[in-house]
């Protein structure tokens, strides 16, 4: 176990590094200038090439990746072009609204993901899993942008009532803070929901006609027994793998939803970034955020020995 | 001398409110809009002013907070909250919207010796917000010559070419500052009344922070002092209890909000979050209009016609748009009613000067001969191109940026089928709104491009930008002398009638040349919540000064 432990975390090592070529020479790749941007609207310098010198930006572009390696090693994610103020400190301050967002998306998930992939199998062929199986095919074919924006606008035509649209502080208002989460949390869960309700499903198929769950029934065990403790337990392992997977699209989400529900998160920090062309803090953002999602892999595969003892990690 | 009203320190006798009439005659004499007298109260039912209340409005997440350092909109519509302006244009319920009348604000008054000479006299007793390290201190001549020397001195400004003509300025006493310009500029006063890069700041402040670009350092003399700044969230208004127009502001604050989504703002609109339209200048968008008229006819509803032109502009100074015919058969292939029509639902077809700004812009149909270069007429489109050696048209691309809305992309794809059926094929190439901002509005582009290309407040500045050689703001590269020494020549000239018949030739003229194939100009709705009070809508970027106007009546 250690031994895999250790093999994964020097894997993380290259993959990050190989992130950070990605996102720096494609960051750099994108049409646009900051320089220009920045000139025309700041005006930090008398002209481009005295603007471009102050932001180190005159430097070859592998003197430039390794410079800004040099201080992501040691913590240092740099500073914004635009406001001069360090990126990690930026990040830091919206971090919060996107973990909470982001959280609470996965609790909707496998809050839908479970109990329904559950009985679509134990239901198998009725119409409670035809319709669990439909709702989830129409879960993950709708984005959503499109589903936040009907949850806005119909209620708000229909009923003349819309959520609250504007961040509160917990310190301001808890329930407040709480109540404008809920829906956001919702529509991010519903498509990673979806995927691991059909994979739930799948595998709690496959699990009940094992030879052990024939033997549980034929020793008279009750079905909550069997489905929840013999079968749900074998067959949950890859949907954690999946969930896994799924982070990534949690965080994806929530770049739209901190947009559209007014919630201001890492997301919406990181598209205002890309629309202004603020190197630094695209490339800290993203970094930090695949970082997070190496590690969550990490983490999930590690959960495999708890989940089964016969994995060993060979 | 042409003493338009004299100061209190050498004319005894004259009271206060005297002197405030004849400043705000004398500026109504130098305005955009001399001869208006508004029949009508554009503004929701004047009654008693109420005091309290937060307004919740769409507003915007600045860039930063240093006016010499940005001609953003953003920065500068969130700064006439807190600060104002030396003279300004006038907000309140007899102000038709479009119209842009200079009224004496931290000036009450001031005078032209000769027609390079401006001395303007300072209300006394005007307080900066009681905020360290000003801490509520008086107001004086200093700050005013500290403002323009900063304005003229720091190079990021971009608008440092509206004040070109200025010689120095010079503290006469206290509460007296001069302008001495190098030749004659008639706009003088207009552009100080502009919202945007004129805002009075204080030595002081500039000293402490270094710049003026945190939050922390806006500290003017506005009716609300910034209370808090969320970015990305909102801005925190709260009332300036010392604040010079005596009664005003009559709510406790403001809530500047950033709304992005326009679905969300929408919602937000219906439920009663927010207490004026969601869209920019607090409009509702025409596709959204008949629904929310329906299901909210309580709702106040103003159209107002833009002071905004749309245009198609080009490389005048390459092939094959050199070629007159080119640019003529170019706007004679846009059929400006049908994108009216299939886009915007409501508006007019647009001179160099928009609609909007009434008193300046001639409409087409008084344009005479060169009216027919407006016309739709794709046959003789494909005459002209056919005359200037392109029979079977040409290829180009089409820059343009969804920065501007959805509506805007929709107009793109109706243009390129216009210039298709010409022949003109263009290729779309669309770009992030800062990008664009900063290559192809800057002029750093091939082909054409379309989209908003102006805002007048005032005729000078538009014009003379976009067809000045080697001017940021001229997109199509027009080097035209004699527009050129037309453009000069209004600027010389101090009768406004005369001046007003220059104005119109040059949009004859640029008819003629179609440099920039102005499109349209559209018409939109304001709307708000009926318990806002005497406010009007204007498309000036002195939301401060009208939301200080207004009051709350829930």
């Amino acid at each position: 176990m250690r031994q895999y432990v250790l093999k994964r975390l020097c894997l993380v090592v290259p993959t990050l590094l190989l992130i950070s070529i990605i996102v720096f020479s494609l960051n750099h790749m994108l049409p646009g200038d900051v320089v220009v941007l920045m000139f025309e609207e700041k005006a930090y310098a008398k002209d481009l090439d005295a603007l471009r010198a102050k932001l180190g930006l005159d430097r070859p572009l592998y003197v430039q990746y390794f410079s800004w390696l040099g201080d992501v090693v040691q913590g240092n994610l740099g500073e914004s072009l635009w406001t001069k103020r360090p990126v990690v400190e930026e990040m830091m301050r919206r971090l919060p609204v996107t973990f909470e967002l982001g959280a609470m998306g996965i609790i909707v998930a496998l809050c839908i993901a479970l109990p329904v992939g559950v009985l679509s199998a134990i239901r198998q062929d009725t119409l409670k899993d035809y319709a669990a199986r439909s709702a989830a095919i129409v879960g993950l074919s709708v984005p959503p942008f499109w589903k936040a924006t009907l949850v806005i606008v119909l209620p708000s035509i229909w009923f003349g009532w819309a959520p609250p649209l504007q961040f509160t502080p917990f310190s301001e208002n808890p329930w407040q803070h709480l109540s404008q989460f809920i829906l956001p949390a919702i529509i991010l869960g519903i498509a990673p929901g979806a995927s691991l309700m059909r994979l739930t499903r799948a595998l709690m198929l496959e699990v009940l006609r094992q030879d052990y769950i024939r033997t549980a029934w034929s020793k008279g065990m009750r079905e909550p027994r069997v489905v929840l403790r013999h079968a749900l337990k074998n067959a949950v392992i890859p949907v954690v793998t999946l969930l896994g997977l799924q982070i990534v699209q949690i965080a994806n989400g929530t770049v739209i939803l901190e947009t559209i529900f007014g919630l201001p998160g890492v997301g919406r920090f990181l598209v205002d970034a890309m629309f202004q062309r603020d190197y630094t803090v695209v490339q800290g953002v993203i970094l930090f955020t695949s970082s997070i999602i190496v590690v969550v892999n990490l983490l999930v595969d590690t959960t495999y020995a708890y989940l089964d003892p016969r994995i060993r990690y060979q | 001398m042409n003493r338009q009203q004299a100061h209190p320190g050498e004319a005894r006798g004259v009271r206060r409110r005297d002197l405030l009439k004849a400043g705000l005659v004398a500026g109504v004499s130098l305005s955009t809009w001399p001869l208006h007298t508004p029949s009508v109260l554009w503004g929701a039912e004047v009654g008693q002013p109420k005091r309290g209340g937060i307004l919740r409005v769409r507003g915007y997440d600045p860039v930063h907070f240093d006016h010499h350092q940005t001609i953003n909109f953003k920065t500068n519509t969130t700064l006439s909250f807190a600060y104002s302006t030396l003279v300004r244009y006038k907000v309140g319920p007899d102000v038709e919207p479009g119209t842009f009348i200079t009224e004496p604000h931290l000036a009450e008054g001031w005078e032209q010796p000769d027609d390079t000479t401006y001395i303007f006299h300072l209300r006394q007793g005007i307080k900066w917000h009681n905020k360290p390290p000003l801490n509520g201190r008086e107001l004086v001549a200093d700050d005013v010559k500290f403002t323009f020397d900063r304005f003229l001195r720091e190079p990021g400004n971009a608008d440092r070419h509206m004040l070109a003509s200025v010689d120095r300025i010079e503290v006469v006493d206290r509460y007296t500052v001069k302008f001495v310009l190098k030749e004659p500029y008639v706009w003088l006063i207009n552009v100080l009344a502009n919202p945007r890069s004129m805002w009075i700041i204080a030595p002081e402040v500039v000293q402490q922070f270094g710049d003026l670009k945190k939050p922390e350092s806006v500290i003017g003399t506005g009716p609300f002092l910034l209370d808090h700044y969320e970015p990305n969230v909102k801005t925190v208004f709260k009332r300036n209890p010392d604040y010079f127009l005596k009664g005003q502001p009559y709510i406790d604050g403001v809530e500047w909000l950033v709304l992005e989504d326009e679905s969300t703002g929408l919602a937000m609109y219906r439920t009663g979050q927010i207490d004026a339209g969601p869209w920019h200048w607090w409009v509702v968008r025409q596709a959204d209009l008949e629904a929310l008229q329906k299901s909210h006819p309580n709702l106040v509803y103003k159209d107002v016609v833009d002071n905004v032109t749309s245009a198609v502009y080009m490389r005048t100074d390459q092939a094959p748009f050199h070629d007159v015919r080119v640019r003529r058969a170019i706007s004679m292939a846009i059929d400006r009613q049908g994108l009216i029509d299939a886009v915007f639902l409501k508006g007019q077809p647009t001179p160099a000067i928009a609609p909007g700004l009434t008193a300046w812009s001639l409409p087409i149909d008084q344009l005479g001969e060169v009216a027919r270069y407006y016309q739709y007429n794709p046959k003789e489109a494909k005459r002209l191109l056919a005359e200037a050696g392109y029979a079977k048209g040409f290829k180009t691309q089409l820059n343009f940026t969804g920065g501007y809305g959805r509506d805007v992309i929709d107009a793109v794809q109706l243009l390129e089928q216009y210039l298709k059926e010409v022949g003109i094929e263009v290729e779309l190439k669309q770009q992030e709104y800062g990008a664009y901002m900063a290559t192809t509005f800057a002029g750093k582009y091939e082909g054409i491009a379309t989209g908003p290309i102006s805002i007048a407040w005032e005729p000078d500045s538009v014009l003379y930008g976009m067809y000045e050689p080697g001017n940021l703001r001229n997109s199509s590269h027009v080097n035209d002398p004699k527009l050129l020494a037309m453009l000069q020549e209004q600027r010389r000239t101090k009768d406004i009638e005369a001046r007003r018949r220059l104005i119109f030739d040059i949009q004859r003229y640029i008819a003629e040349q179609q440099y920039y194939v102005f499109t349209i100009s559209i018409t939109y709705t304001c709307s708000w919540q009926p318990y806002v009070k005497n406010y009007v809508p204007n498309p000036s970027f002195d939301y401060g000064g009208r939301v200080a106007a207004l009051w709350l009546d829930r």
